[in-house]
């Protein structure tokens, strides 16, 4: 049947009562009186505690001038007598700003004001002569600390009109039916709440608002009597649900600011919440992060102070065990356990406090290992909201569940429904119980509320709602609280739920695997170089040098920092890539004043032999690798020992021989294209073919995923594929009596980058090692290398730095299907049961899953945040090892490891003879109380087994706490273990 | 003045998010493109005119701005 819509011309009934609320706002300040003895001082934040001034100095600060600056700071001061008229009143400071500032009153940190909150009550700093000095501190971003509040995007931008500071009252009246109505408004428009509910409440607001004189605001308490009696004392509308309501703001170290910058974010947020427990004594705020609580401490002792007094009294709790934040994808084992070895002890030491909980609300995935990592570190309760609010494919099936680790180890787990940042309206609260999943065995749901990602946090309007909540019939229960006590209550003992075993991957950002090359290159080197200082520093140290504890510590705090979830996986703005790298390079530069290489020795400080082939470093070397001289050599040094390698190149090349593309070496026969991708790869011993399609080849695909450019891999990616054109097919370019290296240079479309692709040979390993030299000017696009293989199995076999784990290539369900890029750390492998490929990689996570084998993910070039996202020059290796058995068998792991750790250089040889059998040595350490030797052992390969010492050590967990004595290690498939014994031993 | 624009002004407003490129100065008129954040930017005439006294004060210079708008690809609607 035809019919024609009718659009309605005259205001519909809510339209009225929307217009009415917006008008409230007008009448919440009752008397204001204007600050215009004000002044401005800009500039620009360029350390943690350092300002460049611009030049002008301070300058008047009048009603409707322009203030703040691109990346700017502003200093504000000024005063005013309270007038006579308002004297005894309760006075706030008033101030509507884009900026975010922090405010001292009469000297005292007195509050907040920032996008979310325009006003701040200074009563209680104002002494008995009535005068008001002020001092702010303003930074203003063009993004602010939440997008998700749209006031904040309103006023957003770079260059702000100051619209004038009061001193004001409120009136109580109205603001308090502002609440009402914002809260009741709310209902009215979720379809989470029954209709009928919505009907009568629009209903009764539109009565109560006719009580409202709207010139003169009289009226707002009989409005508020109204909505009292008709709404909040009506029970015929009903709902379920069990709602846990914790304040929280999620604070990112660095993403569109530099990490100098949430020192002042911190400052900023953590003043705001204290300011609300003073205001509403029931309110509690969690906070993450032991490292900005250092900041706190070290930049604002008189915060701190306070700070310590409200833990004490249990108002602000300490969450998060974690020293950052960090990325649970990238960071190896060593890493993700430091990171919880420092933020317990900062929390110790700070408040006498150890956390049991994880708090990763924004991580983008997390490792299998973790459950393990995070128990034997004093941590019980895992929280991430990621997975069941951004994944792509799968609804995540659980909430409050039980997560099982790689090796076993279960871990209570939160990912609550909805997201990390909501501002505690009811629409969310339903809509977070509605998606809740474990309604009938994980108790109650979680819900954070706060502003955040730049920190802010709680505001008066949310605290205002929630004391409203228990008032409607139609609103779940709710219950404000602490996490702990969320967490304890709902989990402990709780036998009924559900186990996810496997890694909690996250169906979003796979880009970030791959995302700032350098940056994953960097902290691969440095998390290998770090293992090797404390080592060589132990060994040492029996010798009787100093054990350099302090650097170590403040080396590898600064390390763990830039594993920071929007700094290691690449999802920031240029400048803070600029400081990843230049952190990077002063941790580096302070290991080589510990390392202090030089010498004619090389020391391993692997616990096994070695056997693999190296490259050494020399100036008198012919072989040029990652642009430095040296030579191939198979240092045969022993475990934890010192040796010489000598040059023992020649110029024999009777070894290999090449006809047309075809080369032969004792290993293999291969066949190349002009391009270096391999055609044929035969084994000469078996006669088995490697290859089938594409192998060592590279693939430029169009890579366009959004806004969240720096972040995502679409599923899509390779149906958009684009040419290289060969400059140089594949020729000879050297060889000499160890080995063979042959290269070519393609160019991408429009000849922006070259990728130089290097492929080494070897006269005595079956390794086949490909450099790829890069300089990459692309936008858009994502170079893969492709591995298929001639090889039947359904599995990759993927490195964690901890064990291994399987996953699937089969497409079957959507499960597979949309890990369709997945993370890896050293080495990949597809197996059949007698034999595969690996692929081990220096700093490569990002992998590609299909049916046949792999892509290694090599070079993305995103826009946003950074212009300049990888653009720039890379070189970086691939080793390919075809090999008999499968991965464990053929050694795979302990190769891997050993391609990722350098031999150092010494001048007097080194040795230590502690011998862990086929456990790998993750770290030798001296104790954080500096009174014994720590080592962590991983078994790796998934064994069970027993090692006897010989001697009675100390067991300990991860954080160097004593749990028992014991004189061997019962182990189990890729348990970590952490033993000590006295320095002499 | 590419110099200036460079060294001096971009790195303020990449701290933002943002991003300029020079691209010529003639006759008064300094000709940049922006980029990131400030392609979108709703008020980006106030930084165009803080850039000019910036200009003015340090290199003494008074110029006019023509700013060129590039959008990344995903906010691009034609």
């Amino acid at each position: 049947m035809a019919f024609v819509e009718v659009i309605r011309r005259s205001m519909r009934p809510e339209e009225w009562t929307d217009l009415r609320y917006s008008w409230l706002r007008r009448g919440i300040i009752k008397d204001r009186v204007e600050i215009t003895d004000l002044k401005i001082r800009d500039a620009r934040q360029v350390s943690e505690d350092g300002f460049e001034f611009y030049p002008e100095g301070w300058r008047a600060l009048k009603n409707g001038d322009m203030y703040f600056t691109p990346d700017g700071t502003a200093f504000i001061e000024g005063s005013i007598e309270v007038p006579e008229a308002l004297r005894g009143k309760e006075l706030w400071l008033y101030h509507h700003t884009a900026a975010e500032m922090i405010v001292r009153v009469n000297g005292r940190y007195a509050g907040g004001i920032d996008p979310n909150r325009d006003r701040m009550l200074i009563t209680p700093f104002i002494g008995s002569d009535w005068k008001v000095n002020i001092e702010i501190e303003g930074y203003n971003r063009s993004k602010p600390d939440d997008e998700r509040n749209p006031e904040s995007m309103a006023s957003r931008g770079c260059r702000q009109i100051f619209d004038g500071m009061y001193i004001v009252t409120i009136d109580h009246d109205v603001l308090g039916l502002y609440y009402d109505m914002t809260l009741l408004i709310d209902i009215t428009k979720s379809k989470h709440f029954d209709e009928d509910a919505r009907e009568y409440i629009k209903k009764e607001l539109n009565a109560a608002l006719n009580y409202v004189d709207f010139e003169t605001f009289q009226g707002a308490d009989k409005a508020r009597e109204h909505i009292e009696k008709r709404i909040y004392s009506n029970t015929d509308f009903r709902s379920s649900g069990n709602v846990a309501l914790i304040g929280h703001s999620h604070l990112d170290i660095a993403y569109y600011w530099r990490r100098i910058h949430v020192v002042e974010k911190n400052a900023r947020t953590i003043l705001i919440q204290m300011r609300l427990m003073d205001q509403y004594p029931d309110f509690h705020y969690t906070h993450t992060q032991p490292y900005v609580y250092e900041t706190l401490e070290k930049y604002h002792p008189e915060l701190f102070a306070e700070l310590k007094e409200k833990v004490k009294s249990g108002q602000f709790e300490p969450v998060g065990a974690m020293y950052v934040e960090p990325d649970c994808n990238i960071p190896s084992a060593e890493s993700l356990i430091r990171q919880c070895l420092y933020g317990q002890h900062y929390y110790r030491k700070a408040f006498g406090l150890t956390v049991d909980t994880a708090w990763l609300p924004d991580v983008f995935g997390n490792s299998w290992i973790l459950p393990q990592i995070l128990r034997k570190s004093g941590v019980n309760y895992f929280i991430s909201n990621k997975m069941s609010t951004w994944n792509d494919t799968n609804r995540f099936p659980h909430n409050n569940f039980l997560w099982k680790g790689l090796d076993g180890t279960m871990i209570y787990a939160c990912v609550p429904p909805t997201h990390f940042i909501t501002w505690n309206m009811p629409s969310q609260i339903m809509e977070n119980w509605d998606a809740y999943q474990d309604k009938e065995r994980g108790g109650a749901t979680l819900s954070m509320f706060g502003y955040g990602d730049g920190g802010s946090g709680a505001t008066e309007e949310m605290i205002e709602m929630m004391h409203r909540f228990d008032k409607l019939s139609i609103m779940p229960k709710t219950k404000h609280m602490r996490a702990d006590e969320y967490l304890h209550s709902n989990f402990d003992g709780n036998t009924e739920l559900s186990v996810w075993d496997g890694e909690l991957y996250l169906e979003m950002h796979r880009g970030t695997f791959t995302t700032k090359s350098n940056l994953k290159a960097y902290n691969r080197m440095l998390e290998s170089k770090l293992r090797s200082a404390e080592i060589v520093s132990l060994i040492r140290a029996k010798e009787g040098k100093a054990y350099p504890a302090d650097t170590i510590r403040d080396t590898y705090k600064k390390f763990l920092l830039n594993q920071f979830h929007d700094i290691l996986p690449g999802s920031h703005i240029n400048p803070v890539y600029e400081d990843a790298m230049n952190d990077y390079r002063a941790v580096d530069s302070a290991l080589d004043g510990i390392l202090d290489e030089k010498g004619d020795l090389y020391f391993n400080s692997l616990n096994w032999k070695r056997s693999g082939v190296h490259f050494i470093e020399s100036e008198a070397g012919k072989s040029i690798r990652h642009g430095k001289k040296g030579f191939f050599a198979y240092p045969a040094i022993d475990s934890l020992s010192s040796g010489t390698v000598k040059d023992a190149t020649g110029s024999d090349t009777s070894w290999f021989s090449v006809s047309g593309m075809t080369v032969t070496t004792p290993f293999y026969t291969i066949e190349f294209a002009e391009d270096a991708s391999i055609k044929s790869l035969k084994d000469r011993k078996t006669g088995r073919e490697w290859v089938k399609g594409g192998f060592n080849k590279l693939h430029l695909y169009q890579d366009t995923p959004g806004m969240y450019d720096a972040w995502d891999i679409l599923p899509n990616y390779d149906e958009v594929e684009y040419d290289l054109s060969v400059e140089k097919k594949l020729s000879l370019d050297a060889a000499d009596s160890t080995s063979a290296e042959f290269s070519a240079v393609m160019r991408t479309p429009g000849g922006k980058s070259t990728w130089k692709l290097v492929v080494r040979l070897f006269a005595a390993s079956p390794e086949i090692e490909t450099e790829h030299i890069v300089d990459w000017d692309e936008k858009h696009k994502l170079m893969k290398a492709e591995f298929s293989c001639n090889v039947l199995s359904r599995a990759l076999i993927t490195d964690t730095s901890a064990g291994y784990a399987s996953r699937e290539t089969h497409r079957n369900t959507t499960w597979q299907q949309a890990r369709f890029e997945v993370s890896t750390h050293l080495w990949t492998d597809f197996s059949e049961a007698d034999g595969g490929i690996a692929v081990i990689n220096e700093g490569k996570y990002g992998l590609g899953v299909q049916e046949d084998g792999f892509s290694v993910s090599l070079l993305r070039s995103n826009i946003r945040p950074d212009i300049l996202s990888d653009i720039g020059h890379h070189d970086f290796c691939l080793t390919i090892l075809p090999h008999s058995g499968n991965a464990v068998e053929a050694g795979i792991n302990r190769r891997a490891i050993e391609y990722n750790t350098p031999l150092i250089r010494t001048e007097k040889a080194l040795s230590a003879s502690w011998d862990f059998g086929p456990l790998y040595l993750e770290t030798a350490k001296l104790s954080e109380d500096g009174k014994k030797i720590v080592y962590r052992l991983s078994e790796q390969d998934g064994m069970r087994g027993r090692l006897d010492l010989g001697r009675k050590v100390e067991t300990l967990n991860m954080l160097e706490d004593h749990e028992g004595w014991t004189e061997s290690i019962e182990y189990k498939p890729f348990e970590i273990i952490t033993i000590a014994e006295d320095l002499d031993a | 003045m590419e110099d200036y624009i460079v060294k001096t002004l971009a790195p303020k407003l990449r701290g933002d998010g943002g991003w300029v490129e020079f691209v010529s100065y003639e006759n008064g008129v300094l000709t940049l493109v922006f980029r990131g954040e400030c392609s979108k930017c709703l008020i980006l005439n106030r930084c165009l005119d803080w850039m000019e006294k910036e200009i003015l004060r340090d290199l003494g210079e008074t110029v006019r701005i023509e700013a060129i708008r590039r959008k990344p690809y995903f906010w691009d609607m034609a």
